[in-house]
């Protein structure tokens, strides 16, 4: 699950494709905050910004990978946001 | 999907809708007429009724009062006033502005078919007119001739007025003053009394030899031939040899025998003079629709193929160009508005310090004006000063909007997005806000369509063109500015490396020159010595706020002891003098020549090298002599059009140099009464005051109004050209006579007007025809016999018996003072004086004027009320408020629903008067009065001091709503919203500069308008910045107190003690 600013969202397709990575759910317009720091997103007047939201199910060894690829993408800039949360899935049909 | 995303993401199909817009819009720009004003036919109808030989007063009761009554009840009628004079009678019915006239001449039609049966026998059927602005002549030529004078008529027909009667849409062509050819049968009355003959027997032997009739046809053999008596005069000489009668010892008696045959021109009654010398004018008036500044264009060129044909002493001069001031006016704001859009351009470049977001919101400027030409073909109106204002007006508020997307999508691309996504999601944060600002500009500029009356015409197209500019200018911000930004700004570099980042910076900090070094830095300074001031401001708001207010009444000062006065509309200086002068009545008109002469000198002496043309006329066209005091006559008038050099050409102004004149006029004896005023398209003045003296007593109305203009021109400072409407009462000679004894000698009076006529003023006797012209004979008494009442009583009547008596056995002739025309206004009778200011403010004089009037005390029977440009601003300055209130009535809606919020609007309208002070201000520096325009500018100011203040206040909500404390929310979003506010502030009075320092022809109208602005907006911008965060602060806390705890009490759930279940 990767949950990004809307901002970022053809990097974060970009970025998929080139790991090869073919399947995923997309939510559009979600919102969110940080614990920390950096502004919420909630799509309103006073915090305007908005995320999106992507999930994809992925072999384990593709996941380091794909963390990596979040990671450099954050770098690139910082104040947009991006954050990937690793679940396990137990069971798919 | 959005609008913002379609752009982006179909460049091509965005870009080519603008393009199109462009090209459309310059395709109307090539259709568009270029013109003064936007079409405003007078709202007048006059109806027009003859009722030969009745005087004044019948004509009123008979005619006038009927067709008043009957037509009072006509549809949207403002006012009716009628004027009535020997054998005619004029009404006017008055509507209001913008009224639809068709359907009112209509009306009129069928009442005026109603009431006809109601009208004495033999009144001629009512002539229904509609005034029309294409009758004003664009162009008058002076010629002037030597050799050639007494042919100048002929030349001028045959070489001029022919030639330019083929030139496109040219309406009429009249030539005034030119000599006419005129062929007098001078009659000696001694030899005809010898002779007894009458002298209509002269003029019967005349006309009855200059025949050619059809006498029918002959057959001859095989041929038919039609048959004339062909008798026609080929010279005038021959008339002389005419057989009048042969006497009972069988003597002919020919023509010559009793007269002298005089072939010449007319002789003198209207006298034009050009420079000086003889001349005539030629005066041409355009088509309804018609294109005035090409047709005069036109005109002057065939003007210089026809120089060429005419004979060498001709000398053309052009005396005045309507088109020229048009030209003058047009062109000067044409340039208004490049300068405008130049600074405007600099102002962005300076403040974004970026040449691809300036180049970006440029181009928004020329998209939405040139939509602008669309509306105006399509509403049929042209390209006139009040559209080319409105655009000057537009230009520093197109930008705005693109202004406030560009900032958010560079702040977007500043923190690492793409170009394409910033634009889309940076857009999509600011649009509703960007339509919501542009709403309150629609919010005060549609209701100045709704305003009545004249003013209405001229703010309805201002109006329009600002709704529709700015809504394109919106549209355009949240389409085409994203859409280019996505193409045409640069992603923020990114290094991978670090060596790489750190040697780029290096390289930045060699660059002595760079934005963020130098204005850059400037530009924080002041916002962080902003935000301190405010801090500070917000610690004391007390004093702060007492300060301002205090400041505010302060600048009310002026306007209360009257230091800024007030004017309907600025005169301008279109570099045009009329004089019009007049001597005792019935002087003649060689005595009054003399001193037009005179007062041409004098002219020439205190104008010297600023005049270019002068024309003089004077007397009227009709017959000279003692004949002239039978008829209405004007031969002691005298009207002089000078034209002079362009104002920036000159160091006096029009105004200076007609004071000058004045002065100058007040010192001969002979003038009874003289105006020096501006002459122009109209020749009316808008600025001037009338004083409307309403009774029915005409001694009574006469004497009071007389006597209020020797009072006003003593007491009243700045009062010149008083002028009473009602002609003084004039002297005639009135031939009384006796029933008894006409009747004794088979004569009735109606054949001895026409016998008396015949002999004084000429019997017309057929005309002598040269080149297929036609030239009058007239056959009258030599003027030594008919030019003192003893000759006038020694006329010989012809009897019916073919005796002849003299004039004094049937009666005898005084001279007396004939009753004045009579002038009613809603059916009262009333004379006005008129008064104009010089340098001083209408409503100040029209105040004083008041109060002479108050001093002198009305006197029963009379009923006194200002009117005139007076009683045009009153209504106007009324509409003015009324819409005023309305446009704050509607920005207070649209912001309140904005901010969903009462107080918050109230509070951004509070800078709302301070743009009052900074206009004042601007006006008490350079002198001014405010006018109609100046008050066009105050509604202007709602607009942009109220969208100053949202932008401000709309950052403090936002920084609250983010939780940060009060005071310090409102420091921080002065602090970062300074940049944007000045923007606005900065476009919009640099784009008004030009406007308020033009010298152009015609600028005059709006300099008033530029100062109001600028000033204004300078002042308000720099209140809004303090006051209105004062303001928020305080109520803030307020609201705090009151309500703080409310939100604790929603959520009160959570301190429910579990526990204690």
């Amino acid at each position: 699950m990767i949950v990004f600013n809307q901002a970022s969202t053809e990097r974060v397709e970009y970025m998929l494709d080139t790991l090869g990575i073919r399947g995923f759910t997309f939510w559009e317009n979600v919102q969110g905050r940080g614990h920390e720091n950096g502004d919420p997103h909630r799509g309103t007047h006073t915090w305007p910004e908005m995320n999106n939201a992507v999930m994809t199910v992925i072999d384990d060894d593709k996941v380091d990978e794909l963390l990596l690829s979040v990671r450099k993408l954050d770098k690139r800039n910082e104040e947009v946001g991006i954050r990937a949360f690793v679940w396990t899935i137990d069971q798919m049909v | 999907m959005a609008i913002y995303k379609t752009a982006i993401n179909k460049p091509i199909t965005t870009g080519l809708i603008f393009v199109a817009v462009i090209v459309l819009g310059l395709f109307s720009l090539t259709r568009l007429p270029i013109d003064q004003m936007p079409e405003m036919d007078p709202p007048y109808v006059t109806v027009m009724t003859t009722y030969a030989g009745a005087n004044a007063s019948d004509i009123e009761t008979n005619i006038t009062k009927i067709i008043e009554n009957s037509l009072n009840s006509v549809d949207g009628l403002k006012n009716i006033t009628s004027t009535s004079k020997d054998n005619m009678s004029v009404v006017t019915l008055e509507f209001e502005w913008g009224e639809n006239i068709d359907e009112a001449l209509n009306d009129i039609r069928s009442y005026v078919d109603l009431l006809y049966d109601n009208l004495p026998d033999g009144v001629s059927r009512p002539m229904i007119l509609k005034l029309n602005s294409s009758a004003m002549p664009i162009l008058q030529f002076g010629f002037t001739a030597n050799e050639s004078y007494p042919g100048l008529d002929r030349i001028l027909e045959d070489n001029v007025v022919n030639v330019l009667n083929r030139v496109d849409g040219i309406g009429n062509i009249t030539v005034s003053g030119a000599p006419q050819r005129y062929v007098y049968i001078d009659l000696d009355p001694k030899q005809l009394d010898a002779y007894g003959i009458p002298l209509e027997l002269v003029g019967n032997a005349i006309s009855a030899n200059n025949l050619d009739l059809a006498s029918g046809t002959v057959k001859m053999g095989k041929e038919q031939y039609q048959m004339r008596v062909k008798g026609e005069y080929v010279e005038s000489s021959e008339i002389a040899d005419i057989v009048v009668t042969t006497t009972a010892t069988g003597k002919q008696i020919f023509v010559r025998d009793l007269a002298t045959v005089r072939d010449t021109i007319k002789d003198l009654s209207l006298d034009e003079k050009i420079n000086s010398r003889d001349g005539a004018r030629l005066i041409i008036t355009k088509q309804t629709g018609a294109n005035t500044v090409a047709i005069a264009r036109e005109v002057r060129k065939e003007m210089e193929k026809i120089k060429k044909t005419l004979p060498p002493d001709i000398e053309v001069t052009l005396i005045r160009d309507g088109s020229e001031e048009i030209v003058n006016a047009i062109n000067g704001l044409t340039s208004s508005i490049f300068y405008a859009l130049l600074f405007v351009v600099l102002v962005v470049l300076v403040f974004l310090g970026n040449w691809r977001s300036t180049l970006i919101i440029a181009l928004t400027i020329p998209i939405s004006l040139v939509t602008s030409f669309i509306y105006l073909l399509l509403a049929d109106s042209s390209l006139n000063i009040i559209s080319l204002a409105s655009l000057t007006v537009a230009i520093g508020m197109v930008v705005d909007d693109a202004i406030v997307v560009l900032e958010n999508i560079t702040k977007h691309i500043e923190r690492g997005e793409s170009p394409r996504e910033a634009a889309i999601y940076a857009t999509n944060e600011v649009w509703t806000s960007v339509i919501a600002t542009t709403l309150v500009l629609v919010a005060v500029f549609v209701p100045l369509t709704m305003i009545p009356g004249m003013m209405g015409i001229m703010f309805k197209e201002l109006g329009w063109i600002i709704t529709i500019v700015v809504c394109v200018s919106t549209t355009a911000a949240i389409s085409l500015i994203p859409m280019l930004s996505s193409k045409m700004l640069r992603e923020k570099t990114f290094y991978l490396t670090r060596e790489a980042r750190e040697e780029a910076e290096r390289k930045e900090a060699r660059k002595w020159f760079t934005f963020d070094k130098t204005i850059g830095r400037l530009f924080s300074a002041v916002e962080a010595a902003y935000a301190n001031f405010l801090r500070f401001c917000l610690r004391h708001k007390l004093p702060t706020f007492l300060v301002a207010l205090a400041f505010f009444f302060v600048s009310m000062i002026p306007v209360v002891t009257g230091k800024v006065g007030m004017d309907f509309m600025k005169e301008q200086d279109n570099g045009q003098i009329s004089v019009s002068a007049e001597l005792q009545r019935g002087t003649r008109i060689e005595e009054t020549l003399k001193t037009a002469r005179h007062m041409e000198e004098d002219i020439r002496q205190l104008l010297g090298d600023d005049i270019i043309a002068l024309s003089t006329n004077a007397g009227s066209n009709d017959d000279a002599g003692f004949a002239a005091l039978f008829n209405s006559t004007t031969n002691n008038k005298i009207s002089m059009t000078i034209r002079c050099t362009k104002k920036y050409d000159r160091k006096r102004s029009i105004f200076e140099m007609q004071e000058e004149l004045r002065k100058c006029f007040a010192e001969y004896p002979e003038l009874v009464t003289y105006q020096v005023s501006q002459g122009g398209m109209g020749g009316g003045s808008n600025n001037s005051l009338s004083v409307e003296v309403y009774g029915y007593d005409f001694n009574q109305t006469t004497a009071f109004t007389q006597e209020l203009r020797r009072r006003v021109e003593q007491n009243v400072k700045g009062a010149r050209d008083t002028r009473i409407s009602r002609d003084e009462d004039r002297a005639e000679l009135k031939i009384e006579l006796d029933k008894q004894k006409l009747a004794l000698h088979g004569l009735n009076e109606s054949t001895v007007a026409l016998y008396v006529r015949n002999r004084v003023n000429g019997m017309a006797a057929g005309y002598l025809k040269e080149d297929g012209e036609e030239y009058n004979i007239v056959v009258r008494l030599r003027e030594e016999y008919r030019d003192a009442i003893s000759d006038i009583e020694q006329l010989s009547i012809p009897t019916a018996t073919g005796r002849i008596v003299k004039l004094e056995e049937l009666g005898h002739v005084e001279e007396y003072w004939c009753p004045p025309t009579i002038e009613r206004k809603n059916r009262q009778r009333y004379l006005t004086l008129t008064v104009m200011p010089y340098k001083t403010s209408l409503r100040d004089m029209a105040m004083a004027v008041q109060d002479e009037i108050d001093q002198m005390g009305v006197p029963a029977g009379i009923h006194v009320s200002l009117a005139g440009s007076y009683e045009d601003q009153q209504e106007s300055t009324r509409a003015m408020m009324l819409v005023g209130a309305l446009i704050i009535l509607l920005v207070y809606i649209v912001m309140a629903s904005q901010f969903e919020s009462f107080g918050k609007p109230a509070i951004i309208m509070a800078a709302i008067p301070f743009a009052l002070t900074g206009a004042v201000l601007a006006l008490l520096i350079t002198g001014e009065n405010i006018d109609m325009v100046g008050m066009l500018g105050l509604v202007l100011l709602i607009g942009i001091v109220v969208k100053n203040g949202i932008v401000l206040v709309d950052y403090i909500n936002l920084l609250r709503e983010r939780n940060i404390e009060l005071n310090e929310a409102i420091a921080l979003s002065g602090q970062s919203r300074l940049r944007p506010v000045m923007m606005t502030a900065f476009t919009t009075i640099l784009g008004m500069i030009p406007m308020a320092t033009s010298t152009a022809e015609g600028s005059e109208m709006w300099t008033t308008m530029g100062l109001v602005v600028i000033g204004g907006l300078t002042v308000s911008t720099f209140v809004t910045l303090i006051i209105v965060p004062v303001l928020y602060g305080g109520m803030e806390r307020i609201r705090e107190k009151a309500f703080g705890n409310r939100n604790k009490n929603k959520f009160v759930f959570m301190n429910i003690n579990l526990n204690e279940e």
